[in-house]
């Protein structure tokens, strides 16, 4: 066919489509509509898994905690000298973290305390704090929601309370800066005795052990021998928690089904009622065109046509305004359900990325059906002789 | 008159402009992101920290590289998980 055909073929097609206009404007916000939810929710757990990769590239090489009746507990820091015989160790750095619940504003905060000088750009971490100073005894570095939420009145001094109700008053020395925030937004950071003054544990006690290895390959076999030496514990390497991010934000989650299975119903409902046949109008206008000359082919091309505008219209349109809602928007739509009943909550700075691989799956599981949908009614019109579909 | 093929042809022209954007201020986030990664990994190196702040709702979605798989659940025996973030997050799988 020549070129010349086609484009008059798409002019006819376009008037055609210009004709029912109601109706294929309603095709196109349906069909933009469930690519839109699709690539949305592929775009926003891409750039999660993304941002977690990149930013836990830097997680501890290894971690350990002691688990008793299926649960965590506090792990004695006697602990660390059973792993000196381990060779390529160079740093196991004790940690007492935990939660804190503020009764008031209803928020969970993350108590954190370790002495970062003995871990990997420890010496550095000034620079992750707008004062450029660590917390010495009795300060703690605020999470600017944890500033937010707790001393709203401007005040210097944060007040927690112990087990026992106590109150552990506190001097704010600085907040986290906010290129920090996915990772600090809800944390107090204090030196590790303050954070075991706070929880109320003893002193031969802390919440897991850190573990620096000199030789990054030696990861795997270093985890091996510390499980097999201390076999009460859960010990979690860097590829494991990385391995976890890979995972978290899958196809699998409850949400994720829901909103896939609701996208793909709401297609099949329209491609069913596309493909359940032609109305009379449709059946009678390819019966004149047969009548006047047109081939089947012809008729199968124009309804090809007629198919491919909409359907890769509504497919641009529907993933550019994935990328703005995702981008822009950092998802919206899905933020309810990400941070459930969350009080203090960062914003997430995604940085959603268009794949070809990804983009041409949507495609497929999108255009491909619509455009059958559509050309085998039309197919079933055409082979009719043109005097018995004007009857 | 013009003909409805130049319509569409202007159509994907807008479409095409408006893309073209979206890339623009795509690479320009990712050289403001370049500038702060330096600051987020003295972060999680300095801290030791394993997971992103997302959820604060529950642990299990605070921190789900370091608990366990059946955290939502252990809370008494016979729990369920109630908290929404639950629905979001996918059991992470066991790496051995």
């Amino acid at each position: 066919m020549s070129f010349a055909k086609q484009l008059n073929l798409i002019d006819y097609s376009l008037s055609s489509l210009w004709r029912r206009r109601f109706k294929s404007l309603g095709v196109m916000v349906v069909f933009a509509g469930v690519i839109f939810l699709l690539a949305s929710f592929q775009m926003t757990t891409k750039a999660l898994t993304s941002l977690a990769a990149e930013s836990l590239a830097f997680a501890p090489e290894i971690t350990i905690q002691k688990m008793r009746a299926g649960r965590q507990e506090s792990i004695p820091v006697a602990y660390q000298a059973r792993l000196s015989e381990i060779l390529g160790i160079t740093a196991i750095t004790p940690r007492v973290w935990g939660y804190y619940f503020n009764e008031t504003k209803g928020a969970n905060y993350t108590i954190l305390g370790l002495d970062p000088l003995s871990m990997p750009l420890g010496d550095q971490l000034g620079r992750a704090i707008d004062q450029r100073r660590l917390p010495r005894e009795h300060e703690v570095v605020l999470g600017r929601g944890v500033q937010g939420a707790a001393s709203g009145s401007g005040s210097s001094i944060i007040s927690l309370f112990r087990p026992d109700l106590s109150l552990k008053a506190m001097t704010i020395v600085g907040n986290f800066q906010p290129e920090t925030d996915f990772l600090t937004y809800d944390t107090l950071f204090m030196g590790l005795a303050d954070a075991r003054d706070l929880f109320g544990l003893p002193p031969e006690m802390v919440t897991d052990l850190c573990v620096t290895v000199a030789n990054p390959s030696e990861v795997a076999t270093v985890a091996k021998k510390i499980a097999s030496l201390l076999p009460d514990t859960r010990v979690v390497t860097r590829q494991q928690v990385q391995k976890t991010y890979q995972s978290v934000f899958g196809w699998r989650s409850g949400f994720a089904s829901v909103c896939l299975l609701t996208a793909l119903t709401s297609f099949i409902i329209f491609a069913w009622d596309k493909a359940s046949g032609l109305t009379p109008e449709e059946k009678k206008e390819i019966a004149i065109l047969k009548m006047v000359g047109w081939q089947t082919a012809d008729v199968l091309a124009l309804r090809f046509w007629e198919g491919m505008i909409v359907s890769l219209l509504s497919f641009v349109v529907g993933y550019t305004l994935a990328y703005v809602h995702v981008s822009f928007f950092e998802a919206a739509l899905f933020r309810p359900i990400l941070i459930g009943w969350s009080v203090i909550h960062p914003s997430i700075p995604l940085r959603p990325t268009v794949n070809l691989g990804e983009t041409l799956l949507v495609l497929c599981l999108t255009v491909v059906p619509y455009l059958t949908a559509t050309i085998i009614p039309s197919w079933r019109a055409a082979i009719i002789p043109a005097d018995s579909a004007m009857n | 008159m013009h003909r409805p093929c130049s319509i569409l042809l202007g159509c994907l022209a807008l479409l095409a402009v408006v893309d073209g954007g979206l890339v623009w201020h795509h690479r320009c986030q990712e050289r403001l992101f370049a500038v702060a990664d330096e600051v987020r990994r003295v972060t999680v190196a300095g801290l030791g920290l394993s997971d992103l702040c997302l959820a604060t709702e529950a642990r299990y979605t605070r921190h789900p590289a370091v608990t366990d798989l059946v955290v939502p659940f252990m809370d008494h025996p016979g729990a369920m998980d109630h908290f929404p973030t639950g629905s979001f997050w996918a059991a992470p799988v066991i790496v051995r």
